[in-house]
């Protein structure tokens, strides 16, 4: 904060959808030179109506835009706003994997690079190139995107929206700001560090909005915090001079404790003498090597590791979805074959759930439909294969109630829910199904604190009640709050298995 | 007088929601309208809204049981084979076996659904080239099968006699075809995987469908509906087994699918969508038939309305959500 003067200041902006619902309720936000301003907040409660203002989206219903202290009126699309300093790069928009890097750079910017309809590739090429290097991208210009890891990706993202304002509005203003939305949500625990490291170098070069909902990243890598809920600002943090902790930030997000750590304490209870699953000597090729365990009713097993470490391939497996090549599984003493496909797996027990939601859900259909699906044993009118469509409706609304899913009937297309309700509605699915052995991988993956307290509950319900559970993830604190054991990975190898105390202690240090 | 009011508007408001649901059904009634002022003397003659139903009745025949595919997000191009293969069979057994020859018809189509389903299934071939090329192979072997002449097989005039003036009997037997195929995708499990499977096959396959066996399934009622609706098509036709494979046969009912707005990709529409479809398509080819253009021009237009419906069916109509 070197200028005292804000390169973006909103003042009180509000906005109404459809006349009813007031998704932001005069919000007032600054922007200052080389800083990371962190947005957090629950899912509704106004971030991505904020950014999206910011980036020219849509305007507000009221509200003033102050640039360098000159009021301006709002940015009328995306690309104004990229001529006045504002660049976003969204959560979900991804890259275009069969373009090379520099091409993807320039994508949409080629008219500056052309004449006579002939690019100059060449120029682009060494702009590129300096590009990577000024920004310490570890990559070449000429590498596919597709080569490349998740977290480069987005370092090429980052640096694609710099290199946009650089050409559309002035090639060495730094007062300008990259809006990153949730940028780490498909990036491992390793990714996300280098991202983080990325953008602390980049602050040089422009300033970041960060919108996470990873608490400690915004603790550890902001400068500032915004808080907002219900469309209101609710708090604001220097973290230079403000000390607060994650709980701190908790209770101003949803105005109450953490729950988590209740659920800790319960870890090793209601584990039942019965073995449900065994892994011997589980080999596939490439992935994973000799990996043994044994799962008991009611118990929930984690296997932890970094991206690679195999983890992922071998919940995939025991779901169905990959095959080993040597070894043996058994499902409730009986000998699960290799090529099993999914719904084999699901009559001996064995279901499957996974966070990324757009594997899961039928995005054009209602959300009773999307229950029912699942559900379809409980709703036919046996013998007949016909559906009752009175039962499903209960069954909906049941799970509905219990997850706490926010829409406005059970008939809503799904399409419409946002991300924390989408994820609720598809572990909601398993909760009336009761598989007996429930695979979980990464089941809060980008989704709110609040959301993701629903989700723990209702998963440590089943838990209770006798549902074993495999848990693969990404964040430690979710190993914690669920597990009785941890598996820890290595290059596709067992490392050693720690119980939930000693896990705790050994994430800690 | 207020009560009559409210239930007024209430019967605007439901007509409003079909409509919502249905949006070809508001089209139907437009150009029903618009034909009906542009020739007023042929257009609302018994004898042309005879030929709206007879050609509805074709269209849907062969419709009905691709639909069922479609929504798997697979195609089924099949039914032209089928009926012409059937045809030739039924005129070859006819003098061994009698009436009880027609039944090869609905044994053919499901064996062709069985074949199809499994190919797909195992070999990961498109849908579309694969059944496009079972028909192609049908109609060469009934060519061959029926030594070069269109052969005409008599003794099933019963099954298309009159019953009722200017409305074709066959439609008449279509209807419990139609109501059966409704009811398996609206209030079954089997409709219900088939939505599924084309709607995200790999949300189906983790929900625990068996898809591939779900998929063969679906080629097969396909088959065996365009089998038993070939029955009547063939006596609806005129009981003549044609040698060539008509481009007309194959798009038309093809076009009804997309006119009543399921999706080629899958996930969404179905049969009942179909019905409206194919009377659309019916309602719009005799408007356009008794306007007196040039059959070529007609063709045209025809393959025009039909790449403007599949940009239209597969964005959406704004405001309309189809499901």
């Amino acid at each position: 904060m070197k200028d005292n003067v804000p390169i973006i200041e909103l003042k009180n902006v509000s906005k109404t959808f459809g006349g009813v619902v007031r998704a932001l309720d005069s919000v007032s936000i600054a922007i200052y030179k080389n800083e990371v301003v962190g947005v957090v907040g629950e899912n509704g409660a106004g971030k991505s109506t904020l950014m999206k203002i910011l980036a020219g989206v849509f305007p507000p219903d009221s509200g003033e835009w102050y640039y360098t202290g000159q009021k301006l009126t709002f940015p009328k699309n995306p690309k104004e706003a990229v001529e006045r300093g504002v660049a976003i790069v969204y959560q979900e928009k991804g890259v275009v994997p069969a373009l090379k890097v520099y091409q993807y750079l320039f994508l949409g910017h080629e008219d500056k690079y052309s004449e006579f309809f002939r690019l100059k590739t060449n120029e682009m090429k060494k702009y590129a190139d300096e590009m990577l290097k000024e920004f310490h991208i570890d990559c070449d210009i000429e590498n596919f995107m597709y080569e490349l890891s998740p977290s480069t990706q987005k370092m090429i993202e980052i640096a694609k929206a710099i290199l946009s304002l650089r050409l559309e509005y002035g090639s060495d203003n730094t007062a300008s700001v990259v809006i990153l939305d949730e940028p780490t949500a498909p990036l491992t625990v390793e990714e996300r560090q280098d991202l983080f490291n990325y953008i602390l170098k980049m602050k040089k070069a422009t300033s970041f909005v960060l919108v996470s909902h990873i608490m400690h990243e915004v603790l550890e890598f902001t400068d500032r915090v915004y808080v907002l809920r219900d469309g209101k600002l609710v708090a604001h943090y220097n973290l230079s001079e403000d000390k607060i902790t994650e709980n701190d930030l908790f209770k101003a997000i949803v105005g109450k404790e953490f729950v988590e750590e209740l659920h800790a304490t319960q870890t090793g209870r209601n584990v039942g003498d019965e073995v449900v699953l065994v892994a011997k000597n589980l080999t596939k090729k490439g992935s994973y090597y000799d990996v043994s365990f044994e799962l008991r009713k009611g118990e929930c097993i984690g296997i932890f590791g970094p991206a690679g470490s195999g983890k992922s391939e071998i919940i995939k497996t025991i779901a169905g979805i990959l095959h080993f090549d040597k070894g043996v599984l058994a499902v409730k003493g009986e000998e699960a074959k290799s090529g099993e496909l999914p719904h084999v797996r699901l009559t001996k027990g064995v279901g499957y759930f996974c966070g990324r939601t757009e594997e899961q859900l039928f995005f054009n259909w209602s959300v009773r439909k999307n229950i029912s699906i699942v559900n379809m044993e409980k709703i036919l009118r046996k013998p007949l294969p016909v559906i009752n469509f009175n039962t499903e409706k209960q069954v909906t609304e049941k799970i509905m109630q219990k997850f706490r899913i926010k829409t406005p009937s059970v008939d809503t297309d799904c399409q419409s829910l946002s991300g924390g309700n989408k994820q609720k509605l598809s572990v909601g699915r398993w909760f009336e199904r009761r598989p007996d052995i429930l695979l979980l991988e990464d089941p809060t993956i980008g989704i709110d604190v609040g959301a993701r307290e629903d989700i723990y509950e209702a998963v440590l319900e089943m838990k209770n009640e006798g549902v074993s559970m495999v848990l693969v993830s990404d964040d430690p604190k979710e190993y914690s709050t669920l597990c009785d054991k941890i598996i820890f990975m290595k290059s596709g190898r067992v490392e050693k298995v720690l119980n939930a105390l000693e896990f705790k202690e050994a994430i800690v240090t | 007088m207020n009560s009559s009011k409210k239930k007024g508007s209430e019967i605007l408001l439901a007509g409003a929601r079909t409509i919502r649901t249905y949006p070809p059904l508001l089209m139907i009634v437009v150009l029903f309208i618009v034909f009906s002022i542009l020739f007023p003397d042929r257009f609302l003659t018994p004898m042309n809204l005879s030929s709206i139903l007879g050609q509805f009745v074709t269209l849907i025949l062969f419709a009905l049981g691709p639909s069922m595919v479609v929504t798997t997000g697979s195609l089924d191009l099949s039914y032209v084979g089928v009926w012409m293969l059937g045809g030739i069979l039924v005129w070859h057994f006819t003098p061994l076996l009698g009436v009880a020859a027609i039944l090869i018809i609905p044994l053919l189509g499901l064996v062709t659904g069985i074949i199809i389903g499994v190919i797909q299934v195992k070999a990961r071939v498109p849908s579309f080239i694969l059944t496009l090329s079972v028909s192609a192979g049908y109609a060469g072997l009934t060519s061959v099968l029926s030594g070069g002449y269109p052969r005409v097989v008599r003794g099933y005039e019963f099954l298309t006699a009159r019953l009722i003036p200017y409305v074709p009997t066959a439609l008449l037997w279509t209807i419990p075809l139609i109501i059966v195929a409704v009811f398996i995708m609206r209030s079954t499990k089997v409709g219900a995987y088939f939505y599924a499977i084309g709607s995200n096959e790999e949300g189906a396959r983790l929900a625990g469908i068996n898809v591939d066996r779900y998929k063969i399934l679906a080629f097969t009622m396909s088959g065996l509906l365009t089998g038993i609706g070939s029955i009547i098509q063939f006596q609806h036709l005129g009981g003549s087994v044609p040698l060539t494979l008509n481009m007309n046969t194959l798009i038309q009912p093809l076009t009804a699918i997309v006119f009543g707005g399921t999706l080629l990709t899958g996930g969404s529409g179905g049969p009942d969508r179909t019905i409206i479809g194919a009377l659309l398509f019916a309602v719009l080819y005799r408007g356009l038939y008794i306007s007196l253009i040039n059959p070529e021009i007609l063709q045209l237009l025809i393959g025009l309305v039909l790449v403007l419906s599949i940009v239209i069916a597969s964005r959406g109509l704004k405001g309309v959500t189809i499901t």
